[in-house]
């Protein structure tokens, strides 16, 4: 039985149009232009227990507004949700304890106070039980390395370790489906991949659902074996990594080494050359004119070495989401 | 290998019959113990809170000991509401202020931000009643030095109406104990009150018109109700008692201790029943805006 079932699932907003200039916001108190934001269209998707699903989108794509969907934070204007049997916006309390959302642009640690009164209140209002309490905070305080910190006012952190802080805070009561948004966001090379190490240790370990959204591909790349690519509210895609350059790349890179004293012959009525460092071409070509262009390539220059290869992911996933940056009438 | 593993957690929580149930006083007094430690770390500002909230009162107090009572020897025409029972009635204002305040003003005059800024998210993921977690989650210590003003004031004025030399007031424990019941009730007509405003803001978006209001709202209940009386008096009188009851919330618990019971009108006797009713209405009605209110939380920003 899947953890999360997820049926024609749409949110919309009405947003107040706010017209420049101090009359327009003197008209504005009178008379509103609203605009109706479809957040999230129709969204379906299963999600079986254990695994580690990445939201891929571009900024307003809908993937933060889905995450709070599931958390019942807010409530759909369509279609409807079931994770682990409950729904979400009835905020039963039996749900709220059984998951966890960490959001990385908000902040819910008291910020005058050390982090570990955070996490005594989480313990009363959790539930936990004093020993396995204990044995939760050692063990996430061990692998996130966060032991010295406890102690100390979570303003006197930096962002990177108050990220930490936010995971070990939301993992306190041992949830079984965990949201992420944006975990690592603002944070330094280092303190990204360390999160990205726990993260794939703990998912490992305990096999606990989880759905990440972020804008690093390197967090989806180390973690998700699955990615769903959502633009517009919409679904766009849903597979493995891999599959989304077979999908929406139509084109291979192609690198030619010339020998010693070869001239390229008008290679751009093949495709597009982006790299001429003689002896070396790179060149951009569709699929399907592969073979062709290859055969007439070898024909008429010597080749020492040839490499055909697809497109860098991240090159194929922003050309993607820029395709689908053009606005579209709502 | 390391030391740490993960254990798949066999008991969890909610299937172990032992685990502990949500005990919301235990939370209470974690809020309570985080507010003074964080108050605690702010040493000086703490200082001056206490501080300005005590002098304040001594000025209110010097106001009516200096200024009113230099002109009258009582509020309102035969109302029965001499000095030192005026007195009582200050004092009966002050606790129920002080205890608003302390408890529930910060949380509710937060609720506002919370919407603004979108962090009221975190109120909604906590497996525990979501206006309990928000109308406790601060307590304003500062606040509470109304509550040692109002008490000082109360047992002197207490001492002198028990004194008096014509019709001195009998206290007994039945007395002490309406008083406490009544002190409550007004406490939780003003709460409801609050909660439901603060309420408002998860529709408007904003709302930081709190303050203003329970100045508005405060300034009606400061003084005994047989002084609104007349052409707009008495209907005011009657809309702050039955539609927005705010009249009842000093004035019941202080007549209970200045006010000779025997001397009662029909009137104020029926407040006696009417006010527990009206503080129950009030927290279910300001139960019901604050949970539908937040079907309409919006969550601002990702």
């Amino acid at each position: 039985m899947p953890v999360i079932e997820i049926e024609n699932l749409s949110k919309s907003y009405r947003v107040y149009q706010k017209q420049e200039g101090l009359l327009a916001s003197v008209t504005g108190l009178f008379r509103r232009e609203h605009k109706d934001v479809h957040a999230v269209r129709e969204v379906n998707l299963t999600v079986e227990k254990g695994e580690f699903v990445a939201f891929l989108g571009p900024n307003g794509a809908g993937k933060t507004t889905t995450l709070k969907l599931l958390s019942g934070i807010i409530y759909p204007s369509g279609g409807t949700a079931r994770v682990m049997g409950h729904v979400p916006w009835e905020r039963e309390i039996a749900y709220r304890r059984r998951f966890a959302l960490v959001m990385g642009q908000k902040n819910q640690l008291w910020w005058d106070l050390p982090a570990l009164e955070s996490f005594r209140l989480h313990q009363q209002i959790y539930r936990i039980e004093p020993q396995q309490y204990q044995e939760t905070l050692d063990e996430l305080s061990e692998l996130l390395d966060i032991g010295r910190l406890l102690r100390q006012p979570v303003r006197d952190l930096s962002l990177g370790e108050r990220m930490k802080m936010e995971l070990a805070a939301a993992l306190l009561h041992s949830p079984d489906v965990l949201f992420l948004d944006e975990p690592t966001i603002g944070l330094d090379v280092v303190a990204q991949h360390r999160i990205q190490q726990f993260l794939k240790k703990y998912q490992a370990q305990r096999q606990v659902t989880i759905l990440l959204s972020s804008h690093y591909m390197k967090d989806v790349a180390a973690l998700c074996q699955r990615v769903v690519i959502i633009t517009h509210g919409e679904i766009k895609f849903d597979g493995s990594l891999s599959g989304i350059v077979d999908r929406f790349s139509g084109q291979k890179l192609i690198t030619l080494q010339l020998a010693g004293d070869e001239t390229p012959k008008n290679l751009a009525r093949f495709g597009q050359v982006i790299e001429e460092q003689l002896p070396k071409v790179k060149l951009r070509i569709d699929k399907a004119n592969v073979p062709a262009a290859l055969t007439e390539i070898l024909a008429q220059h010597t080749v020492e070495d040839i490499v055909v290869e697809d497109p860098p992911l991240e090159e194929v996933i922003a050309d993607l989401f820029s395709q689908v940056q053009t606005p579209v009438a709502t | 290998m390391r030391k740490s593993q993960i254990r798949n957690p066999k008991h969890r929580t909610e299937n172990c019959p032992l685990s502990p149930r949500l005990n919301y006083f235990r939370i209470f007094l974690t809020f309570a113990r985080n507010s003074i430690v964080r108050d605690m770390t702010f040493r000086a500002n703490f200082l001056i809170d206490c501080l300005s909230t005590i002098t304040w009162s001594l000025m209110d107090l010097g106001f009516y000991i200096f200024v009113v009572f230099r002109q009258t020897s009582q509020i309102g025409r035969d109302t029965g509401w001499g000095e030192w029972e005026f007195y009582t009635f200050l004092a009966t204002t002050k606790l129920i202020n002080g205890l608003v305040q302390a408890f529930f003003m910060p949380n509710c005059e937060e609720v506002s931000e919370l919407v603004r800024s979108g962090n009221f998210d975190f109120a909604l993921l906590k497996p525990i009643d979501t206006q309990f977690l928000v109308s406790l989650r601060k307590i304003d210590w500062p606040a509470l030095s109304h509550i040692g003003v109002g008490g000082i004031l109360l047992s002197i004025s207490l001492w002198h109406i028990t004194q008096r030399e014509i019709d001195p007031a009998q206290l007994t424990l039945l007395t002490g104990v309406a008083y406490i019941f009544y002190i409550l009730c007004g406490v939780a007509i003003l709460y409801s009150l609050m909660i439901s405003l603060a309420a408002t803001s998860i529709w408007l978006g904003r709302n930081e018109s709190l303050y203003d209001f329970w100045f508005y709202i405060t300034n009606f209940s400061r003084y005994p109700m047989e002084i609104y009386s007349g052409d707009v008096g008495t209907p005011l009188r009657w809309i702050c008692t039955f539609i927005i009851p705010v009249l009842i919330v000093v004035n019941v618990p202080a007549r209970i201790l200045a006010q000779p019971l025997a001397a009662e009108t029909p009137e104020a006797r029926f407040l006696l029943f009417f006010t527990p009713a009206a503080a129950v209405a009030c927290l279910a009605i300001s139960r019901w805006v604050f949970y539908r209110a937040l079907r309409s939380y919006r969550s601002a920003s990702s």
